[in-house]
């Protein structure tokens, strides 16, 4: 306890007056000599011990309230609740830099300004009321969380300069990552006394889980660390209810041929209470308006708009819809990049090729990729297959190939195989299907090779479902693969009917694979594995009708096309990615120390060298901080990528926690919440300075006096 | 001598020769007056004639009936009497109170005495006083002579409040000493234990006597209107005394000093004792007046 007015502490002596005026009025008694005694008598009998009790309070009372005025005045500080270091602390902002930050600002110093300007002016007055010496640390913590500076500063203007330059594009934030990402942080705090504070709009979609009882393994473990450093969570919240938002785009084809019609099916979501009538879609191609589609849409309700588009030349298009009409912009656009090709040359091998029709191992896929020429329609396909026999395959077939589809080969000659390993590091894609003939061992062997070679996973066995039981069928999940977002809506087909007799059970390892499909067995049906440049994916089940009935499901002509041009694909630019991630393109090895120029939505350049990472080179860029379409040409040549960045649809929901919910959390994990900054200074100086007391003082002044006048009035009454 | 006029104002004297006092019970008397007596004896209002039967008072034979019959008759006539009145003065340590006003509560009760003395020998009443503290002190039978009037005034001049109260114990001794039933003025604070001065009046009662009680009080005893710390000593006893904030307690007080009042004036009425409560600060002759106006009923 100390007083920031000490010396009005004196007045307290003042206690003495009530005191001496008690005892003087007990020394100057008048005496009365009467009668009437024995009415005083009957008066003092029933009250006697009561009415000691009564003055002696009232005397307490009043010697109390001259004390309590005094330390009133002399404004106490319970430092109890000081933290340990009195002087420089260690200040970890995990800032959410995600998009929804960028609505405006509910209660701005600034007018017109959003939740991100509102926080980064919040930020700079905290780190400015740091006490000399204190070291900060922003942890940007939307999408990827990463420090906004190598190393803590101490440096007061460094980090509002820095921060200036966050444009809040990143996708939702993973508070547990963000958590991680604090903690090495505050590895590194160089003082002993730590705070963090989490400066966030508190999206719903980031945070409801969390409010929900999810766990913060992070947030524990830092809550647990010694000693404890103060965790606040700060909330700057926006007042925007009402957005309409694409929520996602679809394309039927991430490459397509010229004059191949290409199916473009948007999502648009209204997040607010309002509705909204006929809002105009415009369809975009190469940065010209090309149609317009008119939407309404009901209270938190959606509508899919479907559009299609040939493009007759070949190269790289840029395909964007946009929405008019909601004050929250940013997320009224989706853009899209779309390669159009004379055509994508595939390989089959054809491990057990039939004698009747559809019989062989090949014959469904050559008619999924192939079916205009096989339709013998007008329409041209953009996939050109070449089947050949396993026996017969000789190292010419396979230049000029983008795609290689093997099935049920039982196995590759050593030739053949370290041909095929070439292919795919140089970027090319494989897709192996499962057959009785194949020979396992081989394939665990030679093909997978404990996880060195092509083969995405080791094979356990074959396994079947009894005739008796039911069969194996996809299990219907989000899919998360590029190859197939398309048939997360229902609409592309049902993936559910396909039934799975025969599979392999396949056990993926190491972290550069993925699951594309799973059975519902728990065991992958599709592996995706990274191999050099080229990706190779392995089917636990055959590619005719053989072990299932896949290949007899509407579904499994686009599934194929998707899958082969995917892996045809992989080498280029993808055909979106989120606002915060880079560009990174594979090159050639001659092209190394080639220079790019990149050149921004809003027509800014910059210039960007390729470089070397291990054999491979690629060219790089810093994270992407715009939404839009942007262009990567070769310096002195007329070669042009061209690359589309979307913000991620989750942040278009701009609906946050309650304050009551957010206060839940920070309790669980014995931290504070503030939601203005007044409200996180008084919390500061409480912290660091103790906590006034001259508040409840003179609440307990006030009440003292009137507890003294009840009293007086009580005794008078008698 | 005492005079009147050493403890009555000129105009109390001249206030008080306009009241009349009128008996409201027959009493006994044996002058003639305005008091209707049931006794019969010799006087100017013949009744009847009755034969004289053993005992008789011999000189109240109708000596002109026994010389036409030759029969004794004995005249009986309609007899007005005096009214035998005894005024009953506390000059117990209590009535010595002098409050915040300077008026002594003893000196008041002694006005009030002196004018209905004066006031019942005016109507040629015999009029007797009785002083008492803790016993009875001194006793002047009832008279009627003008002169008598100087004894009564001298006793009370030279009176002195003294010793603590106990009138149950003196109002039934004072049964037992007057004979003949008479009105019997009793002027104290009744400052004693209620239930047995009420007992006490009771055995007044029973002998036939008419009693009015006048109930002094010093404005004090009501308003207790004392404000500073305060030592109060019993006038009777400076043993007993009491240290304390009397604005503390004022309210119970008066509600104890109303509790007293009315439980006197309850048992007083039930006895059929006329009972006055009169504050000292109020002039006793105006006080009187009311009482009297009451009596007149």
């Amino acid at each position: 306890m100390s007083f920031l007015h000490g010396i009005l502490l004196f007045g307290a002596a003042a206690f003495l007056i009530p005191l001496i005026i008690h005892l003087l009025n007990k020394r100057k008694v008048v005496t009365v000599r009467w009668g009437a005694m024995h009415l005083l008598h009957e008066v003092i009998r029933q009250r006697k011990r009561k009415m000691k009790v009564e003055q002696l309070l009232l005397l307490i009372i009043r010697i109390a309230i001259p004390i309590v005025l005094a330390l009133c005045l002399a404004r106490p500080v319970l430092t109890a609740l000081r933290s340990l270091g009195l002087g420089s602390s260690s200040l970890i902002v995990m800032l959410d830099d995600s998009f929804s930050m960028r609505a405006p600002a509910a209660q701005t110093t600034l007018p017109g300004g959003t939740v991100m300007q509102q926080a980064r002016q919040d930020m700079q007055t905290m780190i400015t009321d740091l006490p000399d010496g204190s070291s900060a640390q922003v942890v940007l913590s939307g999408g990827t969380p990463r420090k906004l500076l190598d190393q803590a500063t101490t440096d007061r203007t460094l980090i509002p300069k820095q921060l200036s330059e966050v444009p809040s594009m990143s996708g939702p934030l993973s508070a547990n990552d963000a958590f991680q990402a604090a903690t090495s942080a505050l590895k590194d705090s160089p003082n002993a006394t730590r705070e963090v504070v989490i400066v966030s709009d508190f999206q719903e979609a980031d945070w409801k889980a969390i409010a929900d009882g999810a766990a913060l393994p992070a947030l524990e473990t830092i809550s647990k660390q010694e000693p404890k450093p103060q965790i606040t969570f700060y909330r700057v919240g926006s007042d925007l209810a009402e957005n309409i938002s694409i929520a996602s785009a679809d394309i039927s084809a991430l490459v397509a041929a010229e004059s191949q019609p290409i199916g473009l099916r948007v999502r648009i979501k209204n997040h607010g209470k309002r509705p909204w009538q006929d809002i105009p879609v415009h369809l975009e191609a190469d940065g010209a308006r090309l149609r317009t589609a008119r939407v309404s849409l009901a209270p938190e309700g959606e509508a899919v708009l479907s559009f299609t588009h040939a493009f007759d030349k070949v190269g790289d298009h840029a395909l964007s819809v946009r929405l008019e009409g909601d004050s929250f912009a940013d997320d009224n656009a989706f853009h899209s990049i779309v390669q159009v090709r004379n055509q994508l040359n595939v390989l089959l091998i054809d491990g057990s090729p039939g004698k009747e029709p559809l019989s062989g191992a090949t014959d469904f896929l050559e008619i999924a990729l192939t079916p205009h020429t096989v339709a013998a329609a007008t329409l041209k396909d953009l996939i050109r297959t070449k089947k050949i026999d396993l026996r017969k395959i000789r190292n010419e077939d396979l230049r000029q190939q983008e795609v290689i589809i093997m099935a049920d080969v039982e196995k590759l000659q050593g030739h053949t195989q370290n041909e095929i390993d070439k292919f795919v590091k140089e970027g090319g894609g494989l897709l192996v299907f499962a057959g009785p003939d194949c020979d396992l061992d081989w394939y665990n062997r030679e093909f997978f090779r404990k996880g060195e070679g092509m083969y995405p996973a080791a094979i356990k066995g074959q396994a079947r479902a009894d005739s008796d039981s039911l069969p194996a069928r996809i299990l219907m999940q989000r899919f998360t693969h590029p190859s197939a977002l398309y048939f997360n809506d229902a609409r592309a087909g049902r993936l559910q009917d396909a039934e799975f007799r025969h599979w392999l059970e396949l056990t993926p390892q190491g972290d550069q694979t993925q699951r594309i499909f799973n059975l519902d067995r728990n065991v992958p049906l599709m592996i995706e594995k990274k191999y050099g440049r080229g990706r190779v994916i392995a089917s636990a089940t055959t590619a005719n009708a053989e072990w299932s009935n896949l290949p007899l499901q509407p579904f499994f002509v686009p599934l194929m096309q998707r899958l082969t041009t995917y892996l045809a694909t992989v080498g280029s630019a993808p055909a979106w990615q989120l606002v915060g991630s880079t560009i990174r393109l594979p090159l050639e090895k001659a092209e190394l120390g080639a220079e790019f120029t990149l050149r921004d939505p809003t027509g800014q350049t910059q210039t960007l060298k390729s470089a070397k990472e291990g054999d491979a080179v690629f060219v790089q860029s810093h994270s992407i901080t715009q939404p839009g379409i942007f262009q990567l040409q070769k310096v002195g040549t007329e070669k042009t990528t061209l690359l589309a960045f979307n913000i991620d649809g989750t942040e278009s929901d701009l609906k946050a926690l309650s304050s009551a919910d957010i206060q839940k959390i920070a309790k669980r994990y014995d931290a504070a919440f503030a939601d203005t900054l007044p409200a996180y200074q008084a919390l500061d100086r409480t912290r660091r300075h103790g906590s006034e007391l001259w508040q409840p003082l003179l609440i307990l002044l006030l009440g003292l006096l009137f507890v003294e006048v009840l009293l007086q009035q009580h005794i008078a009454k008698g | 001598m005492a005079t009147l006029s050493d403890i009555l104002q000129a105009e109390d004297i001249t206030s008080l020769q306009t009241l009349q006092l009128f008996a409201r019970t027959v009493v006994e008397g044996f002058t003639t007056g305005q008091h209707a007596s049931p006794h019969k004896g010799f006087s100017v209002e013949f009744r009847q004639h009755r034969p004289y039967v053993q005992g008789d008072e011999i000189r109240r034979l109708d000596w002109k009936i026994f010389g036409r019959t030759d029969r004794f008759y004995i005249r009986e006539f309609d007899e007005e009497t005096n009214l035998r009145a005894t005024v009953v003065l506390d000059a117990s340590g209590s009535m010595g109170y002098r409050g915040q006003k300077g008026i002594l509560k003893f000196d008041y009760a002694r006005k009030l005495a002196a004018s209905l003395a004066y006031l019942l020998m005016s109507q040629q009443d015999a009029v007797g006083l009785i002083t008492f503290d803790s016993k009875i002190r001194d006793v002047i039978p009832c008279r009627t002579k003008i002169t008598h009037l100087h004894l009564l005034l001298e006793t009370m001049v030279k009176t002195e409040p003294g010793k603590d109260t106990s009138l149950a114990p003196v109002l039934e001794s004072l049964a037992q000493r007057l004979k003949r039933r008479g009105l019997v003025i009793l002027i104290s604070d009744f400052f004693d234990d209620p239930a047995a001065l009420l007992r006490s009046i009771g055995v007044l009662r029973k002998k036939g006597h008419e009693i009015i009680a006048l109930q002094l009080w010093d404005r004090d005893e009501i308003d207790f209107p004392f404000g500073n710390w305060a030592r109060f000593e019993n006038l009777e006893n400076y043993d007993d005394f009491l240290l304390l904030d009397p604005a503390t307690i004022r309210q119970r007080y008066i509600e104890a000093q109303q509790n007293f009042a009315a439980q006197l004036k309850e048992g007083f009425r039930k006895h059929q004792v006329d009972y006055l409560s009169l504050p000292t600060d109020e002039s006793h002759s105006a006080a009187l007046r009311s009482y009297l106006a009451l009596r007149m009923r």
